[in-house]
């Protein structure tokens, strides 16, 4: 055992550091030949890289301050499928201007309907000649209103039970049919969601990703992805402000001096230190070909109300003045330029991270059914056709 | 960079626990209204002396095996989850003592009957108020013609009544040294305390001039060692019996059925199995950490052990609690174990400082080194 991380020496970390030293500059299509983008993925997208070359070249990216391109959809979740259920013809059409970040990618999952019930959802998609034609309502789209490609979940067998009349389909966001609106959330900012429209789009039948009916598995997979959390101890979702930032901030303004507040900030300062340490040995885990343990799920349950802490600690020591739209907790600003990276707008968008992905409750009954063995929870739905369910009025 | 356990160390623990659960039984504490007299401590050492464990850490020349932090953790995990009535704990406080502060002399009086199971060791440093901070003022030092005395009294001392010598930390002119006892002097007076956790034995300790040896080693030589490794076990114990507790309330929660379904089909159930896991985890992590900071002498040790400390001992009062919750009304009755975890989760979490202080260094230490 050996928590030293891959030292400045490392030869992996020599290699890669040479790479940003001769293109300091490079775009996201630089990024993506060069394999940086997916690193775990195997050539010619990635380089196969173990976690802790990937960990190496987060690190190296971060020293050189370059920007990883972001499309966080394509990269941390759904592209890989393409790898696995795709076609070739998919794989070259799509993946290039996804991994440069050059067309932006959307999930068109979540139903107004649904909730966590990701199951019911509702929008169909008939099969007419070489399309399929699409109808329905999708809600909480990240990204929708800048993206050129959504990842759409819908129904293709009605009559089948609900996990396994489901189909994705790489969807044209420009498609005639497709309309998308912001959501303004509680932080007042648009466009962090959005819902969209789905009126009798149609979409060619070789976007089809995987068999029809295989719908359910890969929307799974690709929402259990977790690479994105691998290095980042931000509080939202990985990203923004860390326990570690909160101390400073605290430190520097002498708010420490106070001892309760002293006591509650050392206690999640903790708590981020071993979700940190937990992250890494998820890690080791996989470099050493071992099944993961239960930390990725377990981490995901810790990880959002943690996040939630160090920004409530934060606004409560501003005060009356942390109610002031756009005030910031601390002299110094975080030093990244990501939305999350604003104390104040990350504190109010925080309610989030136990409802997104999975309500928080629905993760506690997945970590207790899955890792402790508990009975699952009863569905009456699950086992009927979804035509009948609908029919019944669910 | 490998986080994971080497299957060296997953041996060692599977064997450790093979034993243990073999030979380690709770049966007569569970008898209602036992005390630690009833814990068999000493036919409890008798198997581990046999096993070899005093030495563990004990380097090869004076008859040990030399092994590291990680390799104790294995270990004494499996004592901590057993709640293995033994003076384990106070030899291996008194051993690091010696180890750290002691003449060569010293060293090779004690710690080769250490090794071989024939002495037992207690560390005696804390006040009556609790505390472990110096010079402290309840035992006092003094040298006479004929050597060193002591005088006074030292609380909370884990094992003294098993053990032969004790360490003791005592004042002499404002400062704070350690001192070597022979536990079984007239001068010496040993009371057990009618101690919550009755698989362990707590006790105060009287000096009326009793003969002592300084050890070499002063304070501030000796004190942030031996801090940094007491706090490390208390907490591989605390990590450990957390696992156990889940387990155990795991287990229950499958089998007992109420209003035709078994508990744990429940959400309120689950989710609180739930939160146990994740301090479980958190428990474990928390623990290898310092394991390895302190087994590598890295400078992260000190920070490692008092995080270790301050979440393990409060995860395992809080999952022990839970535990009591989830069983119901059997789970507050004597004959079961939940108690057992719940009064070893409590005394932990007390002794050698609470989570608030040992945070408290955590943010000094952090905070400083920002600066």
């Amino acid at each position: 055992m050996d928590f030293e991380l891959p030292g400045e020496d490392h030869p992996k970390r020599q290699a890669v550091r040479s790479w940003f030293e001769a293109n300091p500059h490079p775009s996201g299509a630089d990024l993506a030949r060069a394999g940086y983008v997916v690193p775990h993925w195997p050539r010619p997208w990635g380089l196969a890289a173990d976690p802790e070359l990937q960990l190496i070249i987060d690190e190296e990216m971060k020293r050189a301050g370059v920007t990883a391109p972001r499309n966080p959809v394509a990269i941390n979740n759904c592209a890989q499928s393409l790898l696995t259920h795709g076609s070739e013809a998919q794989r070259q059409k799509f993946l290039p201007s996804a991994l440069s970040g050059e067309s932006v990618w959307c999930m068109l999952f979540s139903e107004p309907s649904g909730g966590s019930d990701l199951g019911a959802l509702r929008t169909t998609a008939r099969r007419e000649g070489d399309h399929y034609v699409v109808k329905g309502h999708k809600i909480w789209t990240s990204l929708a209103h800048e993206a050129k490609v959504g990842v759409l979940v819908a129904r293709t067998q009605p009559d089948l039970p609900k996990h396994q009349g489901l189909s994705q389909f790489l969807v044209d966001m420009d498609s005639p049919g497709v309309s998308v609106r912001p959501i303004i959330d509680m932080s007042g900012h648009e466009n962090e969601y959005n819902e969209v429209f789905l009126d009798e789009v149609r979409v060619p039948a070789d976007r089809l990703l995987g068999k029809e009916g295989e719908g359910w598995a890969l929307s799974m997979i690709q929402l259990q992805t977790e690479r994105v959390a691998l290095s980042k101890p931000g509080a939202i979702w990985g990203s923004g402000p860390s326990a570690r930032d909160l101390v400073e901030g605290l430190a520097e303004t002498g708010a420490l001096a106070d001892a309760a507040l002293r006591d509650e900030a050392a206690e999640i300062y903790v708590e981020g230190e071993i979700l940190r340490l937990l992250a890494y040995r998820a890690l080791s885990d996989r470099m050493n070909a071992r099944t993961p343990g239960p930390e990725g799920a377990i981490r995901k349950m810790l990880a959002a109300p943690h996040g939630q802490r160090v920004l409530d600690l934060a606004k409560r020591a501003q005060g009356a003045r942390g109610l002031i739209a756009g005030e910031q907790p601390f002299p110094t600003q975080l030093s990244g330029d990501g939305p999350f990276d604003d104390w104040d707008y990350a504190f109010w968008f925080s309610p989030a991270v136990t409802l997104g992905v999975g309500t928080q409750e629905i993760l506690k009954n997945v970590v207790a059914e899955r890792v402790l063995g508990m009975p699952r929870e009863l569905d009456p739905t699950a086992r009927e056709p979804w035509s009948e369910t609908r029919r019944k009025g669910g | 960079m490998n986080f994971a356990l080497s299957d060296d160390h997953q041996v060692l623990q599977q064997s450790a626990r093979t034993f243990v659960e073999k030979e380690i039984s709770l049966g007569r504490v569970l008898v209602p209204g036992a005390t630690v007299a009833d814990a068999d401590y000493a036919g409890n050492w008798a198997k581990i002396a046999a096993m070899g464990w005093p030495g563990l850490v004990i380097e090869e020349a004076h008859g040990g095996s030399g092994l590291s932090c990680i390799d104790l953790a294995m270990v004494l995990g499996e004592m901590g989850r057993s709640l293995a009535p033994s003076p384990f704990l106070g030899t291996l406080f008194g051993t690091w003592a010696i180890q750290k502060g002691g003449s060569a002399a010293q060293q090779a009086r004690v710690l080769p009957d250490v090794a071989a199971g024939k002495a037992r060791l207690a560390l005696a440093i804390a006040e009556s108020n609790g505390t472990t901070d110096a010079p402290g003022r309840e035992a006092v030092a003094v040298r006479s013609a004929g050597g060193w005395r002591l005088t006074g009294v030292k609380s909370f001392v884990i094992d003294a009544a098993s053990a032969d010598w004790l360490v003791v930390a005592a004042q002499d002119g404002g400062q704070r040294a350690f001192y070597l006892v022979d536990a079984r002097q007239d001068a010496v007076r040993v009371d057990a305390l009618p101690w919550r956790d009755v698989t362990r034995e707590v006790c105060d300790v009287r000096f009326k001039d009793a003969v002592a040896e300084p050890l070499t080693a002063d304070d501030a030589t000796l004190w942030p060692w031996l801090r940094d490794r007491i706090l490390f076990a208390l907490a591989v114990e605390s990590a450990a019996g957390t696992q156990r507790v889940l387990e155990m309330t795991t287990d229950y929660a499958k089998e007992r059925t109420a209003f035709g379904r078994p508990i744990g089909a429940y959400q309120a159930i689950k989710h609180g199995l739930a939160d146990m896991l994740g301090l479980s985890e958190c428990a474990n992590t928390a623990m290898l950490y310092a394991a390895w900071a302190l087994s590598e002498d890295n400078a992260r040790g000190p920070v490692a052990a008092a995080m270790a400390k301050a979440y393990c001992c409060d995860a395992y009062v809080s999952a022990a609690h839970r535990s009591i919750q989830i069983f119901g009304a059997i789970g507050f009755t004597w004959e079961m174990k939940n108690h057992l975890y719940y009064k070893r989760a409590r005394a932990n979490a007390e002794l050698f400082g609470g989570a608030r202080v040992h945070r408290a260094r955590v943010i000094d230490m952090v905070t400083k080194k920002a600066a």
